[in-house]
């Protein structure tokens, strides 16, 4: 067959519109590929293909007219895109669809095929129209972007998992250190009190007694620290708070009242051992010394914040000593005088008449 | 009900023997009695048939792989009169209810706070509601707490 012949082929859509047409006439020399199909046909046959397509597909016309399209499909064609054009074609609606073509060679392209109905007057299907466009560079350039998102995202994801892991292995560290440092604390409580047992020497017994509650100020700040949800910072207030009542309830004097309010007052987690400590010697020092003897009595016990500074204050109203001096002497009174300067901490003592007043002063800024 | 009175006999249910002997004496100290100690689920449910006790101290990381929240169960299957004190290093561990259980100990505890516990504990049971201030090393369970309002 010549292409004189093939000429003749094209004639069969031209019935309606004449040989003459300058519509057919474009619909050939298209740089679109464009095929037309003829439905009354078995099998849907291609009963019109332009230069474009044979270019496109590398096939000559006599091996393209009276072939179902699907001569264009291979082994990675999608399957699901083939069945929606089958199904577009069996309702006689239009559909748009990218689909991987092969080559008469053997090579592939991706055809973003368009296919519509013809009809005639009556309505009735009389042709399909199928206009194709090579894009295979715009899908390899969409694919190599999904792939390069799916390996990054892969890695985010991996990265993410990573550090959640890392995270959960320091929480899981930070519950077991804090588990055994607790265990340790309680235990040197335990071998103290255990010892304090022993000693019947009334002056080696207290100071024992005083080493034990020094070691239960120091387990307290621990706890505190670990039951809240930020290690970093320590509430002096609540804790002001807390040691008052167990130190109070704990020498089961009734007699002494409490008198207790306190703010809210962070410090950093480095300075809560020494503070613990410098306010525990103020409070035993003042059970031991103000409220002697069965004396009861009031204790008021604040912590004000103001800005960047604080005030805690241990006051009672036993009979206090001379002057503005702590009591000499004695590990205790070392202590305070220490740790607070470790702390940045400035204690006053003010005793008279009506009791003994100590004020230990923070500057939150500095701290 | 009847309501135990002081002084109360008391079961320390704690693997680590430093502690247990440590709690016994204070325990003692606050003027009540320790009848039993048990170092693991298993020890407690071979205590023997009569062995009576108003309040028991649980540990909840015990000797045998074993757990205080299962010794709790046994206790108030056995013993339902009893009242369960938790006295743990990780009261996180404690699921919301306390598992029946009526209160803990966070650990360390210190002389005074167990003191000032104990106290509040031998008020809640034998003549609630207790008079003292709640004190910081105790924490009574929601249901406990509410049997005295």
């Amino acid at each position: 067959m010549d292409e004189r012949d093939d000429w003749h082929l094209t004639d069969r859509v031209e019935h309606e519109t004449g040989a003459g047409d300058p519509f057919a006439a474009a619909v050939r020399a298209t740089r679109m590929p464009m095929v037309i199909t003829d439905p009354s046909k078995p099998d849907n046959p291609i009963v019109f293909c332009n230069e474009a397509f044979q270019k496109l597909t590398g096939y000559a016309r006599v091996e393209i007219i009276g072939r179902n399209c699907r001569f264009l499909q291979g082994p990675n064609t999608d399957r699901d895109s083939v069945r929606r054009i089958r199904e577009a074609i069996a309702a006689g609606k239009p559909i748009d669809v990218d689909l991987l073509n092969y080559r008469k060679d053997g090579t592939t392209f991706w055809n973003a095929l368009y296919l519509s109905p013809v009809r005639n007057s009556a309505g009735d299907i009389q042709f399909f129209f199928a206009s194709q466009l090579d894009v295979t560079d715009r899908i390899e350039a969409q694919k190599a972007i999904a792939e390069q998102k799916a390996i990054v995202e892969r890695k985010v994801e991996k990265r993410t998992a990573d550090l959640t892991a890392a995270l959960e292995a320091k929480t899981l560290l930070l519950h077991e250190v804090d588990h055994r440092v607790k265990n340790n604390l309680t235990m040197i409580g335990s071998l103290l009190r255990l010892q304090a047992r022993t000693i019947d020497d009334p002056t080696v017994a207290a100071k024992l007694e005083a080493m034990l509650e020094r070691v239960d100020a120091l387990a307290t700040v621990h706890r505190r620290l670990y039951q809240s949800d930020n290690v970093q910072h320590f509430d002096i207030g609540a804790f002001c708070q807390n040691l008052v009542a167990d130190v109070v309830g704990s020498s089961g004097r009734s007699d002494i009242v409490t008198d207790v309010s306190v703010d809210r007052i962070e410090i950093p987690a480095a300075m809560a051992s020494a503070l613990g400590l410098v306010l525990n010697e103020v409070l035993t020092n003042a059970i031991k010394h103000a409220y002697a003897d069965g004396r009861g009595g009031t204790l008021t016990v604040s912590a004000q914040r103001d800005g960047d500074r604080a005030t805690l204050s241990i006051a009672d109203d036993g009979p206090g000593f001379d002057g503005d001096k702590p009591p000499a002497g004695g590990l205790g009174t070392t202590l305070i005088k220490r740790l607070a300067k470790q702390a940045g901490a400035d204690v006053r003592w003010n005793s008279g008449a009506d009791g003994t007043r100590v004020e230990i002063l923070l500057d939150l800024e500095r701290a | 009900m009847m309501r135990p009175t002081a002084p109360l006999s008391v079961l320390i249910v704690e693997d680590e023997a430093l502690l247990a002997m440590d709690l016994e004496s204070m325990i003692e100290d606050a003027g009540h009695r320790v009848v039993a100690e048990a170092a693991s689920l298993h020890d407690v449910a071979d205590l023997p048939g009569d062995c009576r006790f108003d309040l028991a101290f649980v540990d909840i990381q015990l000797a045998c792989g074993t757990s205080g929240l299962d010794v709790s169960r046994l206790i108030q299957e056995r013993w339902n009169t009893a009242f369960i004190v938790f006295v743990t290093a990780n009261p996180a561990k404690i699921p919301e209810d306390f598992a029946g259980a009526h209160g803990v100990i966070p650990k360390p505890f210190s002389r005074n706070g167990l003191m000032a516990a104990m106290r509040y504990i031998e008020e809640g049971v034998c003549d609630p509601p207790p008079v003292s201030p709640q004190p910081a090393s105790f924490h009574a369970s929601p249901a406990f707490a509410a049997t005295w309002s």
